[in-house]
């Protein structure tokens, strides 16, 4: 059980690394606000995701959006989303068959979208968003997978 | 090499080592015709069902099958050769023939297109219920697979009480106790909830199946490195004539691996909903700790190539490392570019396990470019640079072709490197995995596409990794045809040189030799990690959904 004096030097700076990534990550996370989607969530029926959702686009206040949206194979609803002068998004999904995986290209917008859960997270939009963006099914969802997109349009004035 | 003293040991070894390529053949076949499929632009051989139904084949048969039925060769042939001790016949028989029964089932499901649910299945995806059972069966096998290896390895310490557990061996423990500890959950997940969804349509809760699924998906990895790294450990210093630099470092190393490769498995579900966060960081933290014995073992394994470096005259800064065999000794050429490829991968890695970070890769194809270079990269060169030691050593036979040997891991090396780096950047740019890109009826917009942020720069990516499968897959072939042409026509050979030996002299045993502690520690992080969202999950009230097929169909 011999350990040399550089391993020790070694495991010390790996320890350290270790320490400073995980304050960096807990920093973004908390303090700055860059949180993943959390344990308070919605049930709700697949079958009946339609009617308790509502899927579409709502600007709540001036700049801040709730975009609530519906997948199934292999479709989003909806599927040409436009915001004007967005600064904050409040995102709802779920699923009316099977998992799918919500990606807006380009931007930190990527959740799971669960049958059974409704998914909520908070995209706070870089005042340097705009133009078209792609919205992919990033979870395999059957054959008609490559086909399931969208597009979220961002309008500056 | 040729014993008598293990005839049913070394028949298993042998159909698993011959099965285990087997595998490699079928499933990088379809990863060769999927490299080419999602690239826009380059000529594709199969049409979107197949490329899905090819991709659940290449899933299973190389992500699980392979590296699981070459592990259960290596792990036969450490434990006979180095404790010296017979095994379990009837567990160990029972248990291969159980795992290859299930694996041919899982194969004929896949291949009838009647279960095209991708190596994760996850529900509510329907499928055949042959998959789901094949599936069950394989688990069951590598059960008694693993009773049969821990039994050995108990009897040996109990005739050797004043012994450590030699390197290797404490390798092939690693590997047994991470399976045993990871499998039960799964087994779980398809017997509990995927065999009745197929049998009876039954709805199924997707987040708490995840929950079973990932406890067992990532700790699957650490089984198919732990291997890798004994090999580097142990083979790699003997090809060069040395020992490994630090002993004890290396059993550390195991011994992380042991206790934190299993409580980690969240950190594939950091966006799903319906998880505190904080337990999502929780397993952030435990997966930062099992990059710890990876960082150790880098270190030890470059120390290792040092020492072996100045033995060979190498001088100075960077002397050693022009000294050491490159180009000329295929095995020891497979294992340190095998070891190069696996640090990137690590790099890439530790983004993956960087809670909110992995917003910008998850499902996206750096994901895919970091899992081909750990276990395409890493293990599976690792193992194919082992094959060339291990093959004339269970069969007798010389390997046929031995100048083409150095342009397996060369061809390999470049192509992995290649592909890795392409797709690695296609995910940053926001292209989806598990996606038949160029099938996408978006193409067929080009107005739309140039409009549209990063994705237009895909192409050029995807094409790269295109080239970058091709070279590898060349290298693959080569590899496969030179070891069947070895198995079945190789000349015949006497391997005399007497011991074969692996691990360094074993000495006192120590506190890592206690393994029973050791899995006691383990399964004490995996009880606080995962009883919070168990908990949380399950006493919130499960939201079932009912089943549908690849096709659209209700299941």
């Amino acid at each position: 059980m011999t350990v040399h004096t550089s391993e020790k030097v070694w495991v010390g700076f790996v320890a350290a690394i270790v320490v400073i990534f995980l304050a960096a990550l807990a920093y973004a996370a908390w303090v700055v606000g860059l949180q993943v989607p959390g344990g308070d969530v919605q049930l709700v029926d697949p079958q009946k995701a339609l009617q308790e959702l509502k899927p579409g686009v709502r600007e709540v206040a001036p700049g801040k959006y709730e975009v609530t949206i519906v997948a199934r194979m292999w479709q989003w609803f909806p599927n040409n989303i436009t915001l004007v002068n967005p600064q904050e998004v409040k995102f709802r999904f779920t699923s009316m068959d099977v998992i799918h995986g919500f990606e807006v290209v380009g931007t930190n917008v990527n959740v799971m979208v669960f049958p059974g859960y409704v998914a909520e997270i908070t995209w706070r939009v870089p005042p340097n968003a705009k133009g078209k963006y792609l919205i992919v099914c990033n979870e395999y969802c059957g054959f008609g997978h490559q086909d399931m997109y969208a597009v979220l349009n961002i309008v500056r004035s | 090499m040729i014993t008598q003293k293990f005839v049913v040991e070394d028949r298993v070894a042998k159909i698993a080592l011959v099965f285990s390529y087997v595998l490699l053949l079928l499933g990088g076949l379809f990863g060769f015709l999927q490299v080419l499929s999602r690239a826009p632009g380059i000529p594709r051989l199969e049409d979107t069902n197949t490329y899905y139904m090819g991709l659940t084949l290449h899933g299973v048969a190389l992500a699980v099958l392979w590296t699981a039925f070459f592990i259960v060769a290596l792990a036969v042939f450490v434990i006979t050769r180095e404790l010296k001790v017979n095994m379990n016949g009837p567990l160990l028989l029972g248990g291969s023939v159980l795992a290859i029964v299930g694996s041919l089932m899982g194969a004929v499901a896949i291949l009838s297109g009647q279960a095209s649910v991708l190596y994760t299945f996850y529900p509510p995806l329907q499928a055949t219920p042959l998959f789901f059972i094949g599936l069950a069966v394989i688990i069951i096998g590598t059960w008694l697979i693993s009773a049969a290896i821990i039994e050995a390895i108990v009897r040996w310490r109990r005739l050797n009480p004043g012994k450590e557990i030699p390197l290797a061996t404490y390798g092939v423990f690693a590997t047994i106790a991470i399976w045993l500890m990871a499998t039960p959950p799964v087994a779980f997940a398809v017997i509990a909830y995927s065999v009745p969804m197929s049998l009876a349509s039954a709805p199924v809760d997707v987040l708490a199946w995840r929950l079973w699924f990932w406890f067992f998906g990532h700790p699957l990895v650490y089984f198919w490195l732990v291997p890798a790294v004994t090999v580097w450990y142990t083979i790699l210093p003997r090809v060069l004539g040395t020992e490994v630099f630090s002993k004890t470092m290396a059993k550390v190393a195991f011994f992380l691996y042991i206790v934190a490769s299993v409580p980690v498995g969240l950190h594939h579900q950091f966006v799903d909903p319906g998880v505190h966060p904080v337990y999502k960081y929780l397993h952030t933290v435990l997966t930062y700790l099992v990059a710890v014995p990876s960082f150790i073992t880098a270190f030890n394994v470059i120390a290792t190539l040092e020492k072996a470096g100045r033995m060979r005259g190498g001088k100075g800064l960077f002397g050693w490392i022009t000294a050491l065999p490159w180009g000329k000794d295929p095995v020891f050429t497979g294992i340190t570019f095998a070891i190069i490829l696996f640090g990137i991968a690590g790099f890439s890695g530790v983004v993956n396990a960087s809670f909110n970070v992995n917003y910008l890769v998850h499902n996206t194809l750096w994901i895919v470019g970091h899992f081909h270079l750990t276990v395409g990269g890493g293990v599976t060169l690792t193992f194919i640079a082992t094959s060339f030691l291990l093959v004339p050593l269970l069969f007798g036979r010389d390997y046929v072709g031995k100048k083409l040997l150095i342009a397996v891991p060369t061809l390999w090396f470049v192509g992995q490197l290649i592909f890795g780096v392409a797709y690695h950047t296609a995910g940053l740019l926001g292209a989806p995995r598990r996606t038949d890109i160029a099938a996408s009826q978006l193409w067929q917009y080009p107005d739309l596409v140039q409009s549209l942020q990063l994705v237009a720069q895909w192409v050029p990516w995807l094409q790269l990794g295109a080239v970058g499968g091709i070279i590898f897959a060349i290298g693959g072939a080569l590899f496969l045809l030179l070891t069947f042409a070895t198995i079945f026509a190789g000349p015949r050979v006497q391997l005399s040189g007497g011991e074969l030996k692996i691990s360094p002299e074993p000495e006192k045993p120590t506190f890592f030799d206690k393994i029973g502690i050791v899995a006691l520690i383990a399964i004490i992080l995996i009880v606080i990690s995962y009883s919070l969202p168990t908990i949380e999950i399950y006493s919130r009230g499960l939201s079932p959904a009912p089943p549908y097929w690849p096709t659209g169909a209700r299941g």
